[in-house]
């Protein structure tokens, strides 16, 4: 069990020379909407709006439970919006509104 | 569907970007926050499709190049261990993320290992996107503090008298692996020997197979 020191000291992704399961050989062809979300990130960084640390540590600052439940393109597009809230680049609004009228592209053109 | 001819190449049933799947929620959100950007002009509409052609572009026949050539002449081996990157520079492999490279040799008494303990770093523009394995917690975690436990548990069996040294890549400086040569390649081209270098061998998980005799 971790004393609450730890928590401090070790940040979510901070987990090399822990204990550990053994390796378990996963491989997955990425989505469509994964690799544009790998697309994305390396855009991102092109023009200096995210660079890979300020992604990283996005991904952290969904703190341990989200990190455990998201998968890792999942974490990276939750990093993305909440660093562009933080810098505001975007509005909670702007993103609210843009993803209901994406989704209502598929229900009004099943 | 007047699409279809777009979706052609893609029409199997691991990949469903057929029209009468509606996304999930974080397929949304990467939607959502792209359009956005596109429309306060923060990225150009192409850029990710471009991307995507980049990252589509490299896989690890890239890497499995510049190791064979390094096997073939001296000359070269010492400039991409000077630096990586330049070396793979002179295949035209351009480093499109802003990466240093540093090439890590294998030799009779040095076992090399790549890991990124942090998150995922990769040397991307050389082999592609990495494997799953490699971002999650079992290989992060413990490739740093039990690196022959990992290098067994890939079947990989390093002597002891043997050093295995471990690279822990960050965002700016990334590692790849030179294996080393197997016995009885002399007579390979430089295609036939790179046929025989594999991803895995290139972050030293493995070592390059040593091909298989012609029965007697």
């Amino acid at each position: 069990m971790n004393s609450s020191e730890d928590l401090l000291k070790r940040l979510p992704n901070d987990i090399g020379g822990m204990p550990a399961e053994p390796i378990s050989r996963i491989e997955h062809e990425l989505a469509p909407w994964e690799k544009r979300c790998h697309a994305l990130a390396d855009v991102l960084d092109f023009h200096k709006i995210i660079n890979t640390e300020e992604k990283r540590r996005g991904v952290e600052a969904l703190g341990a439970e989200m990190v455990g439940k998201l998968s890792y393109y999942e974490r990276w597009i939750a990093a993305f919006a909440n660093i562009l809230l933080q810098k505001g680049i975007l509005v909670p609004s702007d993103l609210a509104h843009k993803m209901a009228e994406v989704e209502a592209r598929w229900v009004t053109h099943p | 569907m007047n699409h279809d001819h777009e979706r052609g190449a893609h029409d199997h049933p691991h990949a469903p970007i057929s029209a009468d799947q509606a996304p999930g929620y974080y397929d949304l959100m990467e939607t959502a926050v792209r359009e956005l950007l596109i429309e306060r002009r923060l990225i150009g509409a192409d850029e990710i499709r471009r991307q995507i052609e980049v990252l589509d572009s490299r896989t690890p026949a890239l890497g499995a190049k510049v190791v064979a050539r390094a096997w073939l002449d001296p000359n070269f081996k010492a400039r991409l261990l000077a630096d990586g990157r330049k070396g793979c520079e002179e295949f035209g492999i351009s480093f499109y993320d802003d990466t240093q490279l540093i090439v890590l040799e294998n030799t009779e008494t040095v076992h090399n290992l790549i890991v990124c303990t942090l998150c995922s770093c990769y040397p991307r523009p050389v082999l592609g996107l990495p494997p799953d394995w490699y971002k999650l917690k079992p290989y992060r975690a413990r490739a740093v503090s039990e690196p022959r436990a990992v290098l067994a548990e890939f079947g990989t069996h390093i002597a002891d008298d043997v050093e295995v040294r471990v690279s822990d890549s960050t965002a700016l400086v990334r590692y790849l692996v030179l294996p080393r040569r197997p016995q009885g390649t002399q007579a390979y081209s430089e295609e036939d020997l790179a046929a025989l270098v594999t991803r895995d061998t290139m972050i030293g998980v493995v070592e390059v197979n040593t091909p298989p005799e012609r029965p007697n």
